[in-house]
């Protein structure tokens, strides 16, 4: 159980502290005013993490037999405190889900957010953390609880409502939603992670996804899910579908690993493969999902470094496109590292814009869209001033950013189906939006 | 600066407080209250407002009475007196007809946090078990928990605790969760929750009701069940089969922890879990939030002390990525050594020698001893990736490659021959005293093969005025004592004049009487100083710390999936099985020559030679060294052993 839980800024000013035990920072020293004893905690995390010269160690710290687990959100650092030997995975795990809640409030987590949401923060904290115990922690249960937002008082209704809330099996969807234009939106959003070496050997590769849903149904409506899952197919095949798989080459996906929003029964999921739901009002993740096999790797590169002399590089990059040349990728990024010794850099490209940033080290090559199936190749010569620095260029990856308008893993929405068996719309009333977007994560060549 | 002008800010928020014309307009008498709360979080003491706020207390505004609460629960130890007033505040509100006004007031009421006050709390909280609204019994039943250890001391009413047990079937699962945590608390005297078959059965077929923190409550607490047949075992563990997979880490991490505890008298069903939680734990380790990543890999590591094989066909999971930070490298490091066979020693090790360049110092550092101990087994392609990497010159590269190479030979004693080869004109890349001292001790052990030595000796000794590091020193005197041994025409000269230096103007005791000690040995001839500083090679009988079994589960299974695998140990991993107790991970670096010559030394200079991390384990280590001396360290140890004795002549 945690004890206590402090957000600082980057200086290590405390923006907030919330003390859930009395074992935190009352053993040392003669505490003098109620914040003295916790001041201690606050301190030694302070001097010894934040303040340390050296890098950080571990994301947990021991300090006088005090845990501090700490997770970064930009510039604010987030420290969970216990005195017990907890679980380390929950632990961090909850400061997960204290950002994800966080951020559904006020967005991003910044120190100027922090700073005007404070009250906020604190009743979160009273509503999420009972006695350093997680109690509630799905945003829209807490909307009920929380009065930040809705500064009237309650009415009569409302008052109604919370209790069925707090009573009712179904916490993340309130009764009565009524909207005149039932839609969904569903994103398919994807992040593509390679790590390539030199000779064009994929040394690693991953694709990360979120299944990203905007629902404003009406009534309380049973929604059912399909997806070109493997197992699925598979057992389908038997049936006869089969050969349209077979028609097209890969039509089904093998999924690693998966994550639901608990909206969805995992019981019917694990016997049946079907993903079905009553989905909560507004925006929500549906599911993430992790694919190791068969990945598109929407670009390759090939990177061709020479070095002449001691003085001279010679780079070559090309960037090949890997997709159906009817669809077009967008904000292309490559960036080349260059040494830390560069002075002068002269550079040629076929498309797009490209610069030597000094102060990142790095030639950054724009394209804005580019066309499947297409190669555009940049060269570069870097000009070194001589050092007596015997320190070999480590020679970093080359990175690479874009955005793609279909999945890299190859998923593929299959059918979206809504049921209100109570109010009389049907699911070809329903206006469906699917979009498939695949970002770069790590996307890494070694040069 | 909050601290500036503070005085006047409180003088003025306590006019506004108690201003009626404030008081009557809802909305301004609110923003009042939160700028005394602003003033708080950023450091102001506003305690003298507390009369003021126990007023703002009694309002129908809930935002109001949530914003004085948290108020209240920071300063309400400075005025116990004081407090007694909102008490009857609160006991209103846990009357409100309202349930999120009754759990909020009987939440703040257990907050306060005062001794005095729990005589008026308990009331309202046994009628908050009893509240037909979830959100109230939640709060409730951790109330009890509050209480208790508001004064731990105080008798416990067993008409509660049945209560509790009894709502241990209560319709919601976070009141469930909350009552086996408060009765955790409670009884903690007696050992926690009493866990019978009925209360095991029911928490099993709810667990999946609850969220991801229950689930973790709840396997954590099952772990102290013992099924009383093999039936019902088998039967568990089949209804917990599918959170063993489960996605989310910690319940995955737990209804492990809950397996292994279950099954210590069963190994082939232990291992049949590890191997099914291989899938999910590797997904963990590619998550995209680095501080879960990091638990997963201490996990593992963890795991493959019982288990070397497990990962062995997914070492590319291990890879470091550039960006990723140092101890996430360092700690996917270490596994990949365990991981090492003779199919993928070429891959890893290219890859690692990747790493040695890398821009972290410490992280370079890693890699180079990390190629070390893979090293011990496939020693020539090894040491071929170690010269090569004296070959581009940076001090710190070269200093961790001189003191890697050092234990290698330590342990393989037959590499000699390539390190003495490479060891020659090193010493001018070497700056830090560490890296120094490997040398001097490499130039001590192989002096005779080292053309140069006596050169580089001299080099030493010219600078020892200057030297700072106390290990250098000592490691100085034994080498030249040495190299006297086998090459006494070159270096009788130069020993002559570190010794002089030594006695005559050493200001520290350790230097000082270690010269002393030699000197005297030379005088008792040549025979004897010979039998002394070179005696047996400790070498063969290393063999038992470095051919380690894999250990059985129940070595670690206790501190799986808490805190104890994500400490640092040390500086390497190695498990040490029997002979020392488990969770205290030592390497046979730890003793080797400098560390095991601080322990034999006077106490003063452990805490200068030996690294700091090491002091926590130094009483093991001494236990250790004490039960080891005879067999291990004879050679380096006998020396020591007579400096002890020189100190303390009686």
């Amino acid at each position: 159980m945690i004890g206590g839980l402090f957000i600082y800024n980057h200086k290590g000013e405390v923006l907030i502290s919330r003390v859930y035990r009395n074992d935190i920072g009352r053993g040392g020293g003669a505490s003098a005013g109620p914040m003295g004893g916790r001041r201690n905690a606050v301190d030694a995390f302070r001097v010894n993490v934040i303040h340390a010269r050296q890098q950080i160690r571990s994301p947990v710290t021991n300090i006088a037999r005090t845990s501090f687990f700490h997770v970064k959100r930009s510039n604010i650092w987030l420290a969970a405190v216990t005195k017990q030997n907890v679980n380390a995975t929950m632990v961090f795990e909850f400061l997960y889900k204290m950002c994800d809640v966080m951020s559904a409030y006020f967005g991003k987590i910044s120190e100027e957010n922090v700073k005007n949401n404070f009250v906020l923060i604190y009743e979160l904290l009273d509503e999420i953390l009972d006695f350093g115990y997680p109690q509630n922690s799905e945003t829209g249960a807490l909307k009920t609880f929380i009065t930040q937002q809705g500064i009237k008082s309650q009415t009569k209704e409302e008052q109604t409502q919370i209790t069925s809330q707090v009573t009712g099996q179904i916490g993340w969807r309130r009764e009565g939603i009524k909207y005149r234009r039932n839609e969904l939106f569903l994103d398919v959003l994807e992040s593509v992670n390679l790590l390539m070496s030199p000779q064009g050997q994929v040394l690693s590769a991953h694709v990360s996804g979120r299944v990203v849903m905007k629902s404003y149904l009406s009534g309380m409506p049973e929604c059912k899910f399909g997806m070109n899952d493997k197992i699925v197919i598979d057992k389908q095949g038997k049936g006869g579908i089969s050969e349209e798989g077979a028609k097209s080459g890969k039509q089904s996906i093998a999924i690693d690993d998966c994550t639901f929003h608990q909206c969805v029964r995992l019981s019917k999921f694990d016997s049946e493969r079907s993903i079905s739901f009553i989905p909560p009002d507004g925006d929500y993740e549906l599911m993430r999902y992790r694919t190791t096999k068969d990945i598109i790797l929407p670009f390759r590169v090939i990177p061709l470094v020479r070095e002449v002399g001691r003085t001279k590089l010679e780079v070559k990059v090309v960037i090949k496109s890997n997709f159906k040349s009817s669809l077009l990728a967008q904000k292309i990024e490559v960036r080349i590292p260059t040494p830390l010794n560069t002075s002068g850099v002269q550079v040629i490209c076929m498309k797009g814009k490209a610069k030597y940033k000094a102060s990142e080290n790095a030639i950054v090559w724009k394209v804005k869209r580019m066309a499947g199936m297409k190669e555009s190749q940049i060269s570069a010569e870097i000009e070194l001033l001589p050092t007596n620095d015997k320190k070999k260029w480590a020679r970093p990856p080359i990175s690479m950013n874009f955005e793609v308008p279909f999945a890299p893993s190859g998923l593929k929405v299959r059918y979206l189906k809504v049921f209100e068996p109570k109010l009389n719309y049907s699911d070809q009333d329903v206006i469906k939006w699917v979009r498939y977007i695949g970002r770069s994560g790590i996307y890494e060549t070694r040069c | 600066m909050p601290y500036l002008g503070s005085e006047d800010a409180v003088r003025e928020l306590r006019r506004a407080l108690s201003n009626p014309n404030v008081q009557s307009d809802q909305l301004r008498y609110r923003n009042t209250v939160l700028k005394a709360i602003r003033a708080m979080s950023q450091g102001v003491d506003v305690s003298d407002l507390f009369s003021e706020m126990v007023k703002a207390c009694a309002t129908v505004d809930i935002v109001q009475k949530k914003l004085v609460y948290v108020f209240l629960c920071s300063y309400a130890t400075l005025n116990p007196e004081l407090s007694l007033l909102v008490i009857n505040t609160l006991r209103k509100d846990c009357q409100d007809p309202n349930p999120m006004v009754r759990s909020l007031a009987l939440r703040n009421m257990t907050n306060l946090r005062l001794p005095s006050l729990v005589e008026y709390v308990e009331q309202p909280l046994a009628a908050g078990l009893r509240d037909r609204a979830a959100c109230v019994r939640r709060v409730a039943v951790l109330g009890w928990a509050k209480l208790h250890n508001l004064q731990p001391d105080a008798e416990i009413d067993a008409a509660v605790v049945n209560e509790l047990y009894g709502l241990l079937r209560d319709p919601d699962p976070v009141v469930m969760v909350n009552c086996l945590r408060a009765l955790e608390e409670i009884l903690k005297k007696e050992g926690g929750v009493a866990i019978n078959k009925p209360i095991t059965h029911h928490l099993l077929n709810r667990l999946k009701e609850s969220d991801v923190w229950g689930q973790c409550e709840v396997l954590r607490i099952l772990q102290r069940y013992h099924p009383q047949s093999e039936d019902e075992l088998f039967d568990i563990l089949s209804l917990l089969d599918a959170s063993l997979v489960s996605p989310h880490p910690p319940v995955m991490a737990a209804t492990l922890g809950l397996f292994l505890g279950l099954c210590s008298g069963l190994p082939a069903v232990s291992l049949a879990a590890l191997e099914r939680v291989r899938g999910p734990l590797l997904a963990a380790c590619g998550s995209t939030s680095r501080e879960t990543r990091f638990t997963a890999l201490c996990h593992i590591q963890l795991l493959l002390r019982s288990l070397p094989g497990l990962m062995g066909a997914h070492y590319k999971r291990f890879f470091c990525g550039y960006a990723e930070p140092a101890y996430i490298k360092q700690r996917k490091m270490q596994v990949l050594v365990e991981l090492v066979n003779d199919e993928n020693v070429a891959m890893l090790l290219d890859e690692l020698k990747g790493y040695c360049t890398d821009v972290n110092p410490e992280t370079a550092q890693a890699a180079i001893s990390a190629i070390g101990r893979i090293g011990r087994s496939y020693s020539d392609r090894c040491l071929e990736i170690l010269t090569g990497l004296l070959g581009l010159k940076q001090e710190h590269i070269t200093s961790a490659v001189v003191q890697t190479m050092c234990d290698l030979v330590w342990v393989c004693p037959q590499c000699s021959d390539t390190v003495c080869s490479a060891l020659e004109g090193c010493e001018e890349m070497l700056q830090d005293s560490q890296g120094r001292q490997a040398l001097l001790w490499l130039l001590a052990a192989y002096g005779e093969r080292v053309s140069s030595a006596p050169y580089t000796l001299e080099g030493f000794i010219d600078r020892v005025r200057s030297e700072a590091s106390l290990g250098v020193k000592m490691e100085l005197l034994t080498t030249t004592m040495r190299l006297f041994l086998c090459r006494p025409s070159e270096t009788q000269d130069m020993l002559g004049r570190l010794l002089h230096y030594c006695i005559e103007e050493e200001m520290d005791m350790c230097v000082r009487d270690q010269a002393l000690l030699y000197y005297r040995l030379l005088h008792c001839g040549i025979e004897e100083t010979h039998k002394v500083l070179h005696g047996q090679r400790s070498d063969p009988s290393l063999g038992v710390l470095i051919g380690r079994p894999a250990e059985p589960i129940n070595q670690w299974a206790y501190s799986f999936n808490t805190l104890e695998p994500l400490r640092q140990a040390g500086f390497h991993q190695v498990g040490w099985g029997a002979s020392v107790h488990s969770h205290f991970q030592i390497s046979p670096e730890m003793f080797n020559r400098v560390q095991v010559r601080a322990l034999a030394g006077p106490l003063k200079d452990i805490h200068r030679v030996v690294p700091k991390p090491l002091l926590c384990y130094l009483g093991c280590v001494l236990r250790f060294v004490q039960s080891a001396l005879e067999h291990v360290f004879i050679q380096d140890v006998s020396v020591h052993c007579c400096i002890h004795l020189s100190l303390n002549p009686d």
